[in-house]
């Protein structure tokens, strides 16, 4: 019997999710993000049997069986595979922690999402299945990563994702969730929740790895992290595909001494569109945040990055700083980086810029005086560009994986790079 | 084994600012270039290399005979072309190892070895007094200006160019960096290659004394001599050359 506090949440979430209109997204300038072209209807959550072997596409991109403290694989609407390497810690599907660790579970389920932020965000509280809990006890220090992997792989597929992941005071662990599709052909909705509750004095290193093929997955996310007294997140979310994302990343500095270290990319081709907005909110003083965010985009691809800082009353001696980048690579992209503060209260040092920008000519003619051809200088400087975000995953193995992709992005897009830049010269 | 400028005519959207520059430069020779701010001594040297900005409207530029007017930057490079900026640019993300990696490979046919590569730089690195650390740095990414000039003759002397342009190398280095700087380039000058060393002080030529000194003015060589021009030069200013260029135009 599922315990009530979700049940009760599931049914509130459900009326919200059915009286909501599929809402349009609109900002000034040129940005609207809307579902228009999402035929919401067809899609339907999938269920599928446990598996003994790693889909292909999931053991590509994790690093060895066995490299991990645990791992968790939703296929469609179900947990799929999942495996717990470590004993101290607890990760398993978040329906079977309902039962089994209410006490872990309800005074943090939903604490910092809510079902009434929109219809997506309702969605994924009323109908989440399988799921994804991670709890990591007081003062255990893992070596290796908790893996979560989102998979995707049939056309029709509506995934509802909710991941809840505790870490105790003073315990320190890397939490990577991936989020995965092969090329498929036709619609697929992920719409989920995550939310990370770091206790005092721990440490989080947390990955986000979004690549969703070449299909037509639609992403509609938030995603939100709390940081406890005088702990440390350091979060990297990558974005390398995916037909429609619409997220929110939110994390929040909550109680003194708390720190956040924020470091994003994305790299949109094709007709993707994407439409992020982060928020640091530092909801206590003597907090500290640095987070930088780059994107590149080609072909007709659309982004928006919106980062905004929010330093709420009382939040004094608060320290912290935004910068984002955004690179066009193609004539027919179109991008924007904006960045955004709200200071409520005095003494405190908050800083903030966005360029958007396209690649430097004197650099490319620098490099190519060095014998280095224009595609070359170019894949080079669009990789250095990316390097200060890659380098903080702190993982080599994950590091590679991102300047695989990278280098196949522009490997793809090297005909349209070169005509834009040659045009250009 | 030649560098031939041959009645070179450059313009920016603005202007023209080379007139018809010739200059010949025979591997094993040294020139220097000399001339105030502004006389075209720089535009000259992002001419040769196929500075985008620039564009050349009449004239040519033979290396060993083979025409590279019309030539991209890196086919002027790997045909034995070099040029040490005056501002290198900033390559982020991109170690100082890794790009010279990439410039030594971009004119082999196979990869350098990765031992015989190691061997190469830490014995430059050492000519040229530069600590080891040095090479994991993003290139010039917070460079001091001594620093990027280092940069430069470290990438020359990786790359053993046939030619090589120095574009006010001297300028923004202290006595003991120009010394360094000077003591690499006498290091690798020698019979097998060329240099034209563009400067506006006479300070570098001390150290490295050139076979030709040309000075340039207003985008045009006006006068041309051995290294005693650049004594002269030293003893009495531009005002000089251009009282003289006044004299023979009235």
């Amino acid at each position: 019997m599922p315990a009530s506090f979700v049940e009760d949440r599931r049914r509130a979430a459900l009326e919200v999710y059915e009286r909501e209109p599929v809402p349009t997204w609109r900002r000034s300038g040129f940005w609207t993000t809307t579902l228009r072209k999402l035929r919401l209807d067809e899609l339907e959550p999938r269920h599928y049997e446990p598996v003994e072997e790693l889909p292909d596409i999931v053991r590509d991109h994790l690093q060895g069986d066995e490299e991990h403290a645990a791992l968790l694989v939703q296929r469609g609407a179900s947990t799929i595979y999942s495996h717990v390497a470590d004993e101290r810690i607890v990760v398993m599907p978040l329906e079977r922690a309902v039962e089994e660790h209410p006490e872990l579970v309800e005074p943090w389920f939903m604490k910092r999402l809510s079902h009434e932020e929109g219809k997506f965000q309702a969605a994924s509280a009323a109908l989440w299945t399988g799921g994804a809990f991670v709890h990591v006890p007081r003062d255990v220090q893992l070596e290796r990563p908790i893996q979560v992997v989102w998979l995707i792989d049939e056309p029709g597929t509506a995934q509802y994702a909710h991941t809840l992941a505790l870490v105790g005071e003073f315990a320190e662990c890397a939490i990577r969730e991936y989020c995965l599709a092969p090329p498929i052909e036709g619609q697929a909705l992920h719409a989920g929740g995550f939310e990370l509750y770091a206790r005092p004095g721990s440490h989080v290193r947390l990955a986000h790895y979004q690549d969703w093929g070449p299909g037509e997955v639609h992403d509609i996310s938030t995603k939100r992290v709390e940081i406890g007294r005088d702990a440390r997140v350091q979060w990297v979310p990558v974005h390398l595909g995916g037909h429609l994302t619409k997220q929110r990343l939110d994390i929040i500095t909550a109680e003194q001494g708390s720190d956040m270290r924020h470091t994003g990319m994305y790299f949109t081709e094709r007709e993707e569109h994407l439409d992020l907005f982060t928020s640091d909110k530092h909801e206590e003083g003597h907090t500290t945040g640095d987070t930088i965010w780059k994107g590149a985009l080609t072909g007709e691809s659309r982004a928006s990055y919106e980062g905004l800082i929010h330093i709420v009353p009382g939040a004094q001696e608060t320290n912290t700083y935004l910068q984002t980048h955004s690179m066009l690579l193609s004539p027919k992209a179109k991008g924007d980086a904006i960045p955004s503060l709200i200071v409520e209260t005095d003494n405190v040092s908050a800083s903030h810029g966005g360029t958007v920008g396209e690649l430097d000519e004197e650099q490319i003619f620098y490099m190519m005086t060095r014998g280095i051809s224009r595609a070359e200088a170019v894949r080079t400087l669009v990789e250095g560009y990316f390097e200060e975000v890659v380098q903080r995953l702190e993982d080599p193995g994950l590091e590679a994986l991102v300047r695989r992709r990278i280098a196949d992005k522009l490997r793809g897009a090297e005909e349209q790079v070169r005509e834009f830049i040659g045009e250009r010269s | 084994m030649t560098l031939e400028i041959q009645n070179l005519h450059a313009r920016t959207e603005e202007r023209e600012i080379l007139h018809g520059v010739d200059l010949v430069v025979r591997k094993g020779e040294t020139h220097a270039l000399m001339g105030p701010n502004g006389s075209g001594k720089s535009t000259l040297a992002n001419s040769l290399m196929g500075n985008p900005t620039y564009e050349i409207t009449d004239g040519r530029v033979l290396l060993n005979g083979e025409d590279l007017t019309e030539a991209d930057p890196d086919e002027r490079a790997r045909a034995g072309l070099f040029m040490a900026f005056q501002y290198p640019a900033t390559i982020p993300g991109v170690s100082v190892a890794n790009f010279l990696r990439m410039a030594v490979n971009a004119r082999r046919e196979e990869p350098i070895k990765v031992k015989e590569f190691g061997g190469l730089l830490k014995e430059n690195m050492e000519m040229l007094r530069i600590s080891r650390d040095f090479t994991s740095r993003y290139l010039n990414e917070g460079f001091s200006g001594g620093e990027k000039k280092r940069a430069e003759i470290l990438q020359l002397a990786m790359l053993q160019p046939d030619f090589a342009v120095l574009d006010e190398t001297d300028s923004g280095l202290d006595i003991d960096a120009l010394r360094i700087v000077a003591d690499g380039v006498n290091e690798m000058r020698g019979a097998e290659r060329g240099f034209l060393i563009i400067t506006h002080y006479t300070r570098i030529l001390g150290l490295v004394r050139p076979d030709f000194v040309h000075i340039m003015l207003d985008g045009r060589i006006v006068r041309e001599g051995g290294s005693e021009l650049a004594d002269e030069l030293e003893d009495k200013g531009y005002e000089w050359v251009r009282e003289g260029v006044a004299a023979r135009a009235g």
